[in-house]
């Protein structure tokens, strides 16, 4: 059997998850040793329209992009999300909570008009085309990213964690950020990451999206058990999680 | 490895290379297997239990034995919902997976003897009856009347035709067969499989009757049973959860305060009636 | 039983003598303002007087990631055993309880040799509680003291130890205390005494039955407004199992090496809090609301798992729930003296 060939297309993101990728370095061999990657702008030279797999990092912010990602889309037969940009939408969405023009305006000042700096709402890959598997985090996590390849070579539907970071977290014997009363993502951020921020006494910033199903409406009233409120945990879902 | 590892040698984790020696397709999504244990070992199971199928890599699940002791090998139905049975689709005759059981309880065939039958089956529900009534066909003499009522979603979805044909043609055995969607080639019964149950209403209060089919089935087919006054002592059902470990371990089966690996998959419905998770 | 007295100081001695033995040596240390169960690289970070650890030692006895098999192309699977000899030092009398019921479960009807053999090369050394934590009710547990499944026993009565040597590994290692004296009768009252009053204070959430009553409370009160009142604020995110140190449902997992071939089959901890816990192929969940599982898991601790391990309650007490659940809702003794209130247990 032919190896897989693999594809990695970037659009609007900080490219820190294909860093991520470089970053595996010994078992990039094993990685190319299992798949054909056939087009890879970050490390590579080489184009091609024809592959099995295409990875997909960053969020879709303008018109060409839409098209781009939908010509990749018809092209593969597996379109993996990867990364929170990708998978989310991420830190790019913040731009929605502006009216378009104003963000423009600030950003490209007398430019803003000019053609190729033309803007839409940002959107998660899956919110354009159909996204078969999302490969969450800001950034990717190396070793699920190993997993998940693998995985799909195996034939096998990656495990993605449905549970919020509290299990990770507390697996790694943190004290709740809510116990010194600051407000923390972890309880409707879906794990995955290993809670590396609140292991570093950070809040969990939310870069994996919802679980499927959180408890939105428990929100308020837990705020209010730690003098919050819900516009205080609502801002910090904006960093992350806007729509 | 220590010493103590070595005094137990069985790992209750370990499965059993296994390797298939017939398959076919039963319908669009169910897949048949007919496996031997490496080694010439025989798996000794009874009507009723499960065995934890393992592919390398991919993981496990729980599946019913569809095959009765009193035949070679080990017979399975695989329904294509999954990701490890997705992989098992794929598999070729020759082709090797594990298997660890046999886990769970069994029917009860000891108890039946005697006394007239009733198997109420619906869809991939008859996969582990199967191995029930030819356990009885091939001791056809300890028992009394065999009844078996098969409900299928649609014509194409009808599971083992042939056998079933071989049945009907028995005259000591009695097979009714519905599907819940008119279809041109069906000339049988349309509708749900209790629409069978007034067939043989008389039959029904002296019989012990052996229930499986999908969790929507149960409870309809368990209000048709009461309203002619079988008992639930002499009902039996076969539950589906999701018997990850098939050891009574980690937690997944469980039904409140039953873990359905070990006191199930079969229970006696009076066991279940005031379990609220069962049915 | 072999009971003696060591003072501090010669206890310390013993614990840097551990540590240069050839087995692994894991105690309780502060990090941060909590105390955890660590590898200990020096007796002076050895805190036997802390209040309650984040985990329980549950995490050394039932790691949360353990292979359980490797595999090879072919369907050929090798069990992985793994058992090196390794102290706990440290551990609390309703800890020692969570184990020692882990054990009985582990080992009766299926015989769990995985764990098991971790089992059989962990050396316990228990302590009675010095310090209480803000949530402990063992006292209403019955697990404030406890009499059995550790190898040696530590209780603190000021300025030395009180060492009870209960099995043959205890009694090894009490060659490591060469100063040790039989202890004295002032020595065993005050001993005593510790724990007695450590039968009162660990209580500082009360349970206003029997926990042998538990059972039967439950079995009253499956259809009760607590489970949903509770449960509208929960998460479902698990915590309350994470820290639970007689929670023992596992997930099995298999991972691939990159010849796609070999690999490890790992069982990992779960939780019945998750909402995918009892999530069956094809997508029917069985436990699919929050009340649901929240009342599970109360019905595990107080029902269900005593039914398989001769009525002992899986809650141990320690508290460690109620600290972790960020919307407050995991308290069982405030679940239970809900249902006290409205049920004639008769």
């Amino acid at each position: 059997m032919s190896k897989p060939r693999v594809a990695i297309f970037d659009f609007a993101c900080c490219e820190g998850c294909q860093l991520q990728i470089v970053n595996i370095e010994e078992e990039i061999i094993d990685l190319v040793g299992a798949v054909d990657v056939v087009e890879w702008r970050e490390a590579m030279s080489e184009q091609s329209h024809e592959y099995d797999i295409a990875i997909i990092e960053g969020s879709i912010t303008r018109p060409e992009d839409e098209h781009r990602v939908q010509i990749i889309r018809t092209r593969a037969k597996i379109l993996i999300a990867l990364g929170a940009c990708a998978t989310i939408g991420g830190v790019n969405k913040m731009k929605n909570n502006f009216d378009l023009n104003e963000v423009k305006r600030c950003v490209y000042g007398q430019d803003a008009g000019m053609p190729h700096l033309a803007t839409t709402t940002t959107r998660a890959v899956h919110e354009v085309v159909d996204v078969d598997y999302k490969i969450h985090g800001c950034p990717i996590e190396g070793e699920e990213f190993k997993r998940i390849i693998r995985d799909l070579l195996l034939g096998k539907t990656p495990f993605v964690p449905n549970y919020p970071v509290c299990v990770e977290c507390k697996e790694r014997e943190n004290v709740c950020r809510y116990e010194y009363n600051e407000i923390c993502l972890g309880p409707i951020i879906r794990a995955g990451c290993g809670a590396p921020c609140p292991t570093a006494q950070w809040r969990c910033f939310g870069c994996r999206g919802l679980v499927d199903n959180p408890n939105v409406d428990a929100a308020q009233e837990v705020m209010e058990q730690y003098n919050l409120t819900l516009d205080d945990l609502k801002q910090k879902m904006v960093l992350f999680n806007s729509k | 490895m220590c010493e103590c590892c070595v005094s137990n040698e069985k790992d209750i984790y370990l499965p059993q290379p296994a390797t298939i020696t017939k398959r076919r397709m039963l319908n669009g999504t169910e897949l048949f297997l007919h496996l031997e244990l490496d080694g010439g070992k025989e798996l000794e199971y009874m009507p009723g239990q499960f065995v934890e199928v393992s592919l390398a890599g991919i993981g496990e699940a729980p599946i019913s034995i569809s095959s009765s002791p009193t035949q070679k090998g080990l017979e399975l139905v695989i329904r294509n919902v999954g990701t490890l049975t997705r992989a098992i689709h794929k598999l070729q005759v020759g082709d090797k997976l594990g298997v660890r059981g046999p886990y769970g309880s069994t029917y009860p065939v000891e108890q039946a003897k005697g006394k007239d039958l009733v198997f109420i089956c619906g869809g991939i529900g008859l996969v582990p009856q199967r191995s029930f009534i030819r356990y009885v066909l091939d001791h056809r003499d300890s028992y009394g009347k065999v009844t078996v009522l098969i409900g299928t979603k649609c014509f194409e979805m009808r599971l083992f035709r042939e056998e079933l044909a071989m049945w009907e043609e028995r005259r000591d055995m009695r097979v009714m067969e519905t599907i819940d969607e008119a279809h041109d080639c069906w000339s049988g019964n349309v509708g749900v499989v209790t629409t069978l149950i007034p067939k043989i209403e008389k039959d029904l209060p002296g019989s012990l009757v052996s229930i499986c089919g999908p969790p929507v089935m149960y409870k309809f087919v368990l209000m048709a049973l009461a309203e002619v006054d079988v008992p639930q002592d002499s009902t039996f059902v076969n539950l589906e959860r999701k018997m990850k470990c098939g050891v009574g371990k980690c937690g997944h089966c469980q039904i409140n305060q039953y873990y359905v690996c070990q006191e199930g998959p079969v229970f006696r419905y009076s066991d279940l009636a005031h379990v609220p998770e069962a049915i | 039983m072999s009971v003696s007295t060591v003072s501090k100081d010669q206890f310390k001695q013993f614990v840097e003598a551990l540590i240069r033995s050839d087995q692994r040596v894991v105690g309780v240390q502060q990090r941060n303002d909590r105390f955890v169960f660590d590898d200990l690289a020096t007796a002076d970070a050895l805190r036997l007087d802390y209040d309650v650890t984040i985990l329980s030692p549950r995490k050394y006895i039932l790691p949360q990631k353990e292979p359980l098999l490797q595999f090879a192309a072919g369907e050929s699977y090798t069990p992985v055993h793994e058992g090196a000899p390794m102290v706990l030092l440290g551990v609390h009398p309703y800890d020692m309880a969570s184990i020692n019921q882990m054990d009985q479960l582990f080992s009766q009807d299926e015989y769990d040799s995985h764990y098991m053999n971790r089992r059989q090369h962990i050396t316990v050394i228990a302590c009675d509680v010095v310090t209480p934590s803000e949530n402990v009710f063992a006292a209403s547990m019955g697990t404030a003291t406890v009499e059995k499944g550790y190898d040696m026993l530590l209780t603190d009565i000021g300025d030395a130890y009180v060492v009870q040597a209960a099995t043959d590994k205890g009694k090894a290692l009490t060659n490591l205390m060469p100063q040790a004296r039989p202890a004295s009768e002032a020595d065993l009252d005050k001993c005593r005494a510790v724990q007695e009053q450590n039968q009162q204070k660990l209580n500082q959430h009360v349970l206003e039955c029997k926990p042998s009553y538990l059972p039967k409370l439950l079995e009253k009160n499956y259809e009760h407004p607590v489970w949903e009142e509770k449960a509208r604020l929960c998460y479902s995110c698990g915590s309350c199992n994470q820290v639970c140190p007689t929670c023992y449902c596992f997930d099995v997992q298999d991972e691939v090496n990159w010849d796609l071939k070999s690999g490890t089959r790992y069982r990992a901890w779960d939780g019945c809090l998750l909402e995918d816990f009892a999530t069956v192929a094809g997508d029917h969940n069985f436990r699919k609301n929050r009340s649901d599982r929240f009342r599970h898991r109360l019905y595990r601790k107080g029902k269900y798992v005593p039914g398989k391990i001769d009525g002992q309650i899986a809650c141990v007490g320690c508290g460690r729930c109620i600290t972790a659940c960020t919307s407050n809702i995991a308290n069982p003794v405030d679940v239970y003296n809900q249902l006290m209130k409205r049920t004639d247990i008769g």
